[in-house]
Order: structure tokens, then sequence, then C-alpha cells
């Protein structure tokens, strides 16, 4: 049953891309038209989707720039209510154009409007829209309907893995389209993955899940680093570890490739993804394979979703405008109040070059221009070229304020070593040191080597002096 | 950077803190002073006794209190001139400090005021130059205690031996190349290298991006690079960034030998690295370098994330996606237990520009998510935030509310420069300001400038003159004009050398109040500010003052000031003079012919011929009514104009034929001219 109807969804894609009914850019309105076609396409319950799916064929595409919610109210009154799914999606629409309809917001012209009210409900199916929404923005059309194409190639086997788990939790409505959904999206992009042909991580992961194959399909290298970075962390990056033999082979085999380092990079990354999959299995909610693909998905739409949805609070909190303080608005919440252990941390590493680049970069900014003669003078001050206001004139004899007075005047004692204790020569050093315990300039270390310098000298004249009996007499 | 403006706040506290300790002194010695009195004195002392009651009185409810003996204060070395720095206002009518020097230097336009600065700077650059070249010649200390700023600084290599300490010297000198040759040496000789030292070549290496630093103490190099930041502020704001990403990181260059050579990468390497490419525009290779970073089970810094937040516009084209990107890595950075700091958010912020009109909301939250952090915006961030809130042009759209509230929040705060773009802030809320026309958020961008230091924040002498360009065009658009010549006044000579656009808006505030007897004045100023070179504003000023007749008196001082002005044209100076246009002659000639200054408007006349200019025909008819009693040239301006061949010759010569008491030569000549020009016809 599910092969036809997804074929049905399919050809209708497939002819609404081949008809050129769309404008060749993404199309605002056009595309969740696609979307609600596949959803209603997957839904189990749903028999009249082929019907549904021409209503939207007939759908005339409107204006590029046209809001969004146009299209939903268009394919909500599309859509004649017969079945389960399809009066779930009209509700849903009605439910997010609602806060449109309320008092309209000055803003509300502007497209991004759209956007974020769809957000407002918190209810799984708006995560639906959300998706919807956000593949409207970024992808162009022709990608779509690739994929769209590729869906069935794959389906057929995704569909009876899935059969078993779905078929009891069939009844459980939103919840059951939201992980079908979000299960569909997945397929797509493995199936795309796989078109291009086995890739290297297969050879070395027997049981490859379709976790690491959705992460491969994402386009850009970075973003799959980051994605993959956010559910490692999730998964407790300190549990998963590397066998050296792993990483032995996943070298080896980057090194047959053309760029080695990447290539080896990416599958360390694919490992350890794995290695990380089975802390998933044994946290017990994991052994349901749509969960795991559900818990995957959470790398991609939540960011979205974030931005919008405090999008929508904030227009729903303060109807028109901002009321409220410009700081107190509902914020990002990605991070906690820091306590202090993290900021010590940086303190104790010093400041290296970039730190005083950037301080010197923040001095060179600011206008330093004295205004008066008195901020002239704080410069020189600072720069150490005038003297200190209240003046000090010991401002600079630190090393001096150490040493007592009776050091400086009473130098006496040094005399008591290596002098004759009378005689002229006696008689001439108790002059010197009368005569350097009045000199304020020279420091008590100049007077000793004052004093040493004559020491030394009269040693070395000794035999001179006693020539001439002076040394002693 | 931070100037410890609290200590004059701490200094009036005190003082208050004395004065009631004085307070609490005088009323305790005034209560036992009556308890004496009231012994010896008995009834007889109630006069002196009543009013020492009122004074414990008036001080009862103070004695209530505690007495706090204030702690023993140490001032900063500034505090004193701090205080008496604070007592010295601006003088409106005084040029800037700066140039108070010999009075002829002083600079009268903004050109000479920058080159007055530049060449200040050029001179100090110089002294310091060769101060460090040549220490040899600067060996002589005078200063006691010693002055270490005023003494050469080592600027070349001493150590010529290969050893650690010689490869220290070359990082501590920035010598990129010589550090890396040493560490080559090194590491060939097999010397043991300090962890430490390795991490500072590395970050040496990135940051100048594996390049020699430019030389700042010389003087050359100083220009080219004075120069060039003028280049680039002329190109305007939006080439900035990419201009100072101009440096190129280049494939396998040191940094990544090194890094690659390192045996064990802390995460201090892999942040050296990625800054420094992100620095030099190597995006992807960041990206790339943090995955790798990741794989190895390292947790970034902060740093990291700053570049490479910084990085992000690069890597992706569409809005969302830089959105989701950026959500991306601040959820990362949290996950690794990451504290940001200002820079992440105001990075986040100038990022967010880049993404349209997604940014308004998740800018608004960042701002919150820094207030629930205690990390206080600066002047950058809100610089941000209004750039995506104003985006060019639509600022009809959004009405002054975000700039409304945010002066709010931040009129009294007195913030320091903790951003290199916080400089940015007011020239663009005044833009905003001036765009929306809204003079009241006009004020109070103006006031928040005299908040305390913030006067430091308006950034260099170019985006000083913006601002004030646009405070004043602000003001000429929607003041009264009295006002705008107060303000005028005093912004004038001091702080803001108005540009000929400014002058201009001055002219059509004057235009529209009715104020012309002012122009003459204004024409002053003009000439003061050296635009009297740019012939579309002085053909303004012309041809307001000649639009209407005005009282004699306004009509004398107009005429003299279209004479300055006639000289303005004639005086051949350095400066591309000015070109005579017909209509400027025409209107200095009707001005000097309101006045009845006939010779000076011959001599205008004569000009017109002189210029190869046509006057216009109202102009002679203007003439003729105004030469009434001189026939001789009322027949001379008929001969001029037959010689300009202008159609209305003969009218004027019938006129003059008929209102003059001519000689019989002339009615003659006269006629002839009448008639040449007829069988011209």
């Amino acid at each position: 049953m599910y092969r036809g109807l997804l074929r049905t969804a399919r050809q209708c894609a497939f002819s609404l891309h081949q008809t050129g009914a769309l404008p060749p850019k993404c199309d605002n309105a056009a595309l969740p038209v696609f979307r609600l076609g596949r959803s209603v396409g997957i839904h189990p319950f749903n028999t009249s989707s082929t019907s549904y799916c021409e209503n939207k064929e007939n759908a005339p595409a409107p204006p590029q720039l046209k809001d969004k919610e146009d299209a939903q109210k268009d394919s909500a009154s599309l859509a004649a209510p017969t079945d389960q799914a399809k009066v779930e999606i009209t509700a849903e629409c009605e439910g997010t154009n609602l806060p449109d309809n309320v008092p309209p917001p000055p803003q509300a012209k502007y497209k991004e409007d759209a956007h974020k009210d769809s957000d407002s409900l918190a209810t799984p199916t708006d995560q639906v829209k959300v998706e919807m929404a956000a593949e409207c923005e970024g992808t162009n059309l022709p990608e779509q309907g690739e994929t769209l194409l590729k869906t069935p190639l794959k389906t057929e086997e995704e569909n009876q893995q899935k059969t078993e788990e779905r078929q009891p939790r069939v009844k459980t409505g939103k919840e059951s389209l939201l992980d079908l959904l979000v299960a569909m999206k997945v397929d797509v992009t493995t199936s795309k993955k796989r078109s291009k042909g086995t890739k290297i991580p297969a050879r070395h992961e027997p049981t490859v899940t379709p976790k690491p194959a959705a992460m491969e399909s994402t386009h850009s290298m970075f973003q799959k680093a980051t994605v993959e970075a956010s559910i490692q962390s999730d998964a407790q990056p300190s549990v998963a570890s590397l066998s050296p033999e792993l990483v032995a082979a996943a070298s080896a085999a980057a090194a047959s490739l053309p760029d080695p380092s990447r290539a080896e990079s990416e599958l360390l990354q694919q490992l350890r993804q794995h290695e990380a999959e089975p802390e998933d299995h044994k946290r017990g909610e994991a052994n349901n394979i749509g969960n795991i693909i559900a818990d995957m998905k959470v790398g991609r739409p939540a960011p979205r979703q974030h931005a919008r949805s405090s999008n929508t609070i904030h227009f729903d909190e303060d109807g028109r405008g901002y009321k409220k303080s410009l700081f107190e608005r509902k914020r990002l919440g990605i991070f906690n109040p820091a306590t202090d252990e993290e900021s010590t941390d940086a303190a104790i590493a010093g400041p290296n070059l970039w730190d005083t680049e950037f301080a010197n970069l923040l001095v060179r900014t600011a206008n330093h221009m004295p205004r008066n003669g008195f901020e002239e003078m704080i410069q020189w001050t600072r720069d150490g070229r005038l003297w200190q206001y209240p003046i000090d004139n010991e401002i600079g004899l630190e090393e001096e304020a150490a040493v007592a007075f009776h050091e400086h005047i009473f130098l006496d004692r040094h005399l008591e070593e290596g002098f004759p204790r009378q005689g002229p020569v006696r008689h001439f050093m108790e002059l010197v040191v009368a005569g350097l315990s009045r000199n304020h300039h020279l420091s008590v270390r100049q007077k000793t080597e004052h004093i040493d310098w004559y020491r030394t000298y009269f040693q070395e004249k000794e035999d001179v002096l006693k020539e001439a009996a002076a040394f002693l007499n | 950077m931070v100037s410890p403006s609290h200590n004059a706040p701490g200094l009036s506290k005190n003082m208050a803190a004395s004065g009631r300790h004085a307070g609490h002194y005088i009323n305790k010695n005034s209560r036992s002073l009556l308890n004496h009195l009231d012994k010896l004195l008995g009834q007889r002392g109630f006069a002196l006794s009543s009013v020492l009651r009122q004074q414990t009185a008036t001080l009862q409810n103070d004695s209530t209190e505690a007495i706090v003996i204030p702690r023993k204060k140490t001032w900063g070395k500034e505090a004193v001139l701090e205080a008496l720095a604070s007592t010295v206002n601006r003088d409106p009518t005084a040029y800037h400090y700066q140039f108070q020097d010999d009075p002829y230097l002083s600079p009268r336009t903004s050109a000479e005021s920058k080159l007055y600065s530049m060449s200040q700077e050029s001179g100090r650059a110089a002294a310091k130059y060769f101060v460090d070249m040549y220490p040899k010649y600067f060996t002589k200390d005078f200063a006691e205690p010693h002055i270490p700023c005023l003494m050469p600084a080592s600027v070349a290599l001493s150590l010529e031996e290969v050893s650690e300490e010689a490869l220290k010297e070359r990082i501590g000198l920035r010598k990129v190349g010589a550090a890396v040759e040493m560490y080559d040496q090194l590491v060939q000789a097999g010397t043991p290298i300090s962890k430490q030292m390795t991490y500072d070549l590395l970050d040496l290496i990135c940051f100048y991006g594996d390049r020699e630093p430019a030389q700042e103490g010389e003087p050359e190099a100083d220009q080219t690079e004075a120069s060039a930041e003028e280049l680039r502020r002329k190109r305007g704001r939006f080439h900035r960034a990419s201009d100072t990403l101009r440096g190129v990181w280049r494939e396998n260059n040191n940094a990544e030998r090194l890094f690659r050579l390192l045996p064990e990468r802390e995460a201090r390497c892999y942040s050296a690295v990625i800054r420094g490419m992100v620095k030099h525009g190597a995006f992807a290779k960041a990206f790339d370098m943090y995955t790798d970073m990741l794989n190895n089970r390292l947790t970034a810094d902060v740093d990291i994330f700053n570049a490479l937040i910084l990085a992000v516009p690069e890597m992706r084209e569409a809005y969302t996606e830089k959105v989701d990107f950026i959500t991306d890595l601040l959820n990362q950075m949290s996950q690794q237990k990451v504290q940001p700091n200002l820079q992440t958010f105001n990075n986040v912020l100038k990022v967010l520009r880049r993404c349209g009109a997604l940014a308004k909301s998740i800018s608004l939250q960042t701002l919150s998510e820094m207030k629930a952090l205690g990390i206080a915006p600066s002047l950058a961030s809100f610089n941000h935030l209004l750039a995506i809130f104003y985006k060019g042009g639509s600022a009809a759209d959004y009405p002054t509310d975000i700039l409304q509230e945010l002066l709010s929040e931040i009129e009294t705060i007195s913030f320091t420069c903790q951003d290199p773009e916080d400089v940015w802030f007011f020239s663009s809320a005044m833009k905003i300001c001036l765009e929306t026309k809204d003079m009241k958020l006009g004020y109070k961008v103006h006031s928040l400038v005299g908040v305390g230091d913030n006067w430091r924040l308006l950034g260099d002498s170019y985006q000083q003159g913006m601002f004030y360009y646009r405070f004043f065009s602000l003001l000429c658009l929607m003041e009264h004009v009295d006002v705008v010549l107060k303000w005028y006044h005093q912004l004038m000579p001091s702080l803001y050398y108005p540009n000929p656009q400014g002058m201009r808006d001055l002219l059509q505030a004057l235009d529209t109040e009715s104020r012309l007897e002012l122009l003459p004045s204004i024409w002053k100023d003009v000439k003061t500010l050296g635009h009297d070179n740019k012939s579309d504003l002085v053909e303004e000023l012309l041809s307001l003052m000649a639009r209407e007749k005005h009282s004699p008196e306004v009509q004398e001082s107009f005429a003299d000031c279209a004479l300055d002005i006639k000289a303005a044209f004639d005086v051949d100076r350095r400066k591309p003079s000015l070109e005579w246009s017909p209509l400027a002659l025409g209107h200095v000639t009707t001005l000097l012919l309101r006045a009845g200054r006939i010779p000076q408007a011959w001599e205008m006349m004569q000009l017109f011929k002189s210029k190869n200019r046509i006057p216009s025909e109202a102009l002679l008819e203007d003439f003729l009514s105004q030469c009434s009693g001189a026939p001789t040239t009322a027949v001379e301006l008929v001969k001029l104009s037959a010689a300009f061949c202008l159609p209305a010759t003969p009218q004027l010569a019938q006129r003059v034929l008929l209102e003059f008491d001519l000689t019989e030569d002339q009615r003659t000549t006269l006629s002839e001219l009448e008639s040449s020009w007829d069988h011209n016809e």
C-alpha cells in the first residue's frame, strides 16, 4: 500500500516538476504544497492522496514573494477533509494562521512573519511545518524534484524495515505522523547518497545504520562536522574512544584518496559516530530505529526552530512593538552564567601576543588626545615623565626606603677593618667618612664602595707608606 | 585605555564625609557646651543657649547615626590632576588644545587640522625612530628617577649565537623571519626548546600570517599606512572588513609547518593557528583545523570560537544558513563548557549584520543573552544592533524605536573602549537620527557623548567630523535658526570644521527663517574655513544675497560682502581658484547696484567682457535704472551691450535716448548703435 501511495505522490511531484508549473526558483507557495503532498502520501491511512495531490497540481503558483501563509491557506481550502491526515493538516494550517489573524502587528507585512508565526505552537505537528518552511527557504526547486524522484528507490526497503514498528504506533496520530515525516526525510537523503555509490565508511563498518549516511549527505563537510560535533557531544564524547586498529585502517584507506588528511578526519569522525551509537542503544529508548533517526535529526532543524520560535514569542508577547526593556527580552538560552572556576583558568595562562596586540589596538582606537593641560600632564604622569602629585621628593628612591638613616651617617664602623687604628691614614679616613656621612647624593652601597676603594688603595700602597713611616704614626 | 575617573566622585564623597564628621563634632561639642552654659549662666544665658539649642535641633537627626571614621585613602598618582582637569571646561571659541601652539599655526580648516595633527605625530615618530635606531648617541640619562620611555628601546638584534635566548629576543622584537630561522637552526642542532617558547613563536607567525610586520617606528611606513587608512575610509565602511583581511594565508606556510612538527598539540596551538587562518582569510582551512581538533579530543577555547564566528559569513551564502551556523557554533561552545566573552557576542552581532532581516530578532536575543550572562555590551554591540535594524533606506519602515530604547538604557553610562569598533557607534547613531529627522534623539546622542569619557569613543578626526556634520545638518533641518547658530558657534572652531555641505545646510536654514542679513558673517566663516574656493557654495551664497531687495543697511553690508567675494575670485593662490560664472558676476553686480555703488558695478561690467561672459538683459536694465544721473555710463553700457551683440541693445539704446540727458555726440553714437543693430538684423 505504501508503495502505491508513495508512487502517486512521486508522480504528482514529478508531473509538477515536468510541467514547469512552478517557477524555477524556490517558490514560497509551491513548496509547502509539495511537502503537504508528500506528507499526505506517506500517511498510512490516507487513501485519497492522489486526488489531493491532483488538487495541488491545479493550484495556481502564486507570485514569488507572496506570503507563505497564503499558500497554506490555499492548501487548507483545497484539501477536502476526507480523511484523518488531511483533517490534521488543515487544522494545523488553521492553527498556525490564527496568530496572524488576531491582532496584526505593524510589522506583519514582512515576509518572515509567516515563518515566525508558524512556530508559535509547540505541538509536534508544527515541526512538520517548520521543516517545510525551512525547505522552502533553502533548497531550490530542481533539487527538490530530484530528491523526490529518488525517494521511491529507497523507500521500499525502508518501509519494510519500518512496518513492524509503525504498525503498533500507527494510531498515535500526530506523533506518528511526525516520526514518519522525519524518517521520510532521512530516507530521502540516504537514497541520494547511496545512488552515488558506496563510500568508504561502509567497508569499515558492517552495521551501517541510516545515521552516518544521513550525515554524509549534507553537502558541506563543515556543516557535517558541526552537526556531528553536536551529536557527538550529546553522546558524551568521553565515553567513545577508537581502537588503534580502526584508526590505522582509516588512515590507510584515507591514504588512497586524493585528499588524505581530510578524508582521514572524516573517517575518524564516522567511526567515532558509530562507536557512540551503541551508547544510544544502551539507553533503552533507542531500540526503536525510528527514534534513532528522529534523534539524529535534532542536529539540523533545532537551531532553525529555535530561531523562529523565539521570534514568535517576541511578537506574541508584545503584541505590537517592543514594550519591554531592551535587555529583558527572550534570550538565546544557550549559555549558563559563568562559574568562577573557568575564569581562573584563562587568567593563569597570562597574556600572549594576541592579547597584547588586541589591547594595543584598543588603545589606538580610542581618542587619547588631551583636551587641556591637565590631561596632558596626566598622560605624562602615566608615561613616568612627570613628578607625581602630590609632590613627594622620595619618589624613585624605593631602594633607599629600606635603609635606615644611621647607616648613612655612622660610617665609622666601616673603618674597623683594614685601616690602621691611628696615624695620618686613619685621620684621613675619618675625614672621608665625615664627608660621606653628609653626602646625600650617594647611596649607602656607594658609600661603602668608596671606603672599600680607599681600603684597597692603602693596602696596595702599604710599602710606600711604611717607607715614609706614615702608616702608623 | 581606562582612566580611573571614579576618583573624582570618591573625592566628593570623602569631602562630604568629612563634612558630616565636622557636623558630628559640632553637635557633640555644642551639647556639652550647652550643659556647661546652662550650669554656669542659669537663666541669664538664655540668648546664647537658644542659639545653641537651635543648632542641636538642626543636627538632631544626624546624631542617631554611628560615627564612621573614614578609612585612610591612598590617592592615585593622577588623582590631583584628574580633579584639576575636571574643572576645565571646553572653550568654544578656542581651537582644540592639541593645536594650541603658535597662533600662526592654528589650523583653520579641516585639512589644515589634519595636516597639523599628522605632522605632530610624524614628528614624534621620527624622533622615536632616530632614538631607537641610534642608541649610541642617546646614552646620557639625565633623569632621576630614571624615565624609561625617554630612553632608546632596543630594536636591533643583539644576540647572534644560536640559542633559545636569541629566539626569545627575536620573538620579542617581532622578527618573524629571523625567529623562524633561529627555531629551525635550534631544531637542527637538537637543542630542546621549551613549550612556552614554541607556542610564542607559533603565535607570532600566525598573528602576522608568516610575514614581517609593518615597522611602526619607521616614519615612511607610518605615512603609507595613514594614507591607506584614508583610502579605506573614503571607500566607506562596508569595505573595511574585507580590507582588514588583506593578508593571505599561504599554503604550507611556516605556521602550518611548525604546527605539524609539534610533538603534542594543545588547544592553544590550535587556537593560534585557527585565529591566524581567520585573520588572514583562510576560512575553510580554519574550519578544517577545528574539525581536526575535535577529532583529537580537545576542547576549543573562547578565542577559537570568536574567530570561527567571524568566519561564518564566508562559509555560507543564505541568511538562514548563516544564522543556523552561528547558533550551532554557540551551542558547541556551551557543550564544550566554554564561557563566551564580549568579543564573542560582538562577533555574533557583527556577523548577523550580514544576515538580512532574519537577524533582527536574533540580535535582540543575543543582547538579552549578554545581559543574562552579566556581560555588559560595548558600544560596538549597539552599533551592530543599529546596523541590523536600520538597513540603508529602510529607516522609514522602522521608527527609531530601537535607538530610542537603547539611548534610554545607556543614557548615563560612561563607556570604555572594549572593541575596536566601538568608535563607530556615535556617528552611525547620529546618522540614523539624521535619516529619521529626529531632533530629540539627536540631542540625546549628543549628550551621551558628553557623559564621562565617552567623547574618547568618537573616533578619529574623520569619524568625529562625520558625527558633528550629521548633528549639525540635523540641527539645520529641524531647529530654529537661533538655536542652530548657538550650536554653530559652540561647535565651530573648537570641535568641528564644517564642510561645504554643512555650510550649505546652514545657508538653507537661514533662508527658511529669512535671516539673510547674517550672510556676510557666514561668508567670513566660509573664508576662514577655506571653502571660499568652492564655486557652488559661493554661488549659492551670492544668489541668496541677490535674490531679494533688503533694507539699505543690509544692502550696504551685502555690497561689502560682494566686494570681498570678488576679491576671493581675483586672488591668485596655490589653491585652485574660482572661475567667474555669468550668474556670479551678475549677482555681484546686482548687489553693488543695489547699494548704489555705480563705479564698482561698472568695473564688474568690464569683468564680463574680460572673462567672456554675457550679462543678462535684466541686469542691464537694472543698471540703467540705477545710473540715472550718469549719461556717460549709460552710453558706455549700451556700447558694451552692442559689443556682446545682445538682442536687447536697441531697446536699451532707445531707453537711454528717451530717459537721459545726452550730448549730441552721445545721441549719434546711440542712434548708430541702434541702426547698426537693425541693419545687422
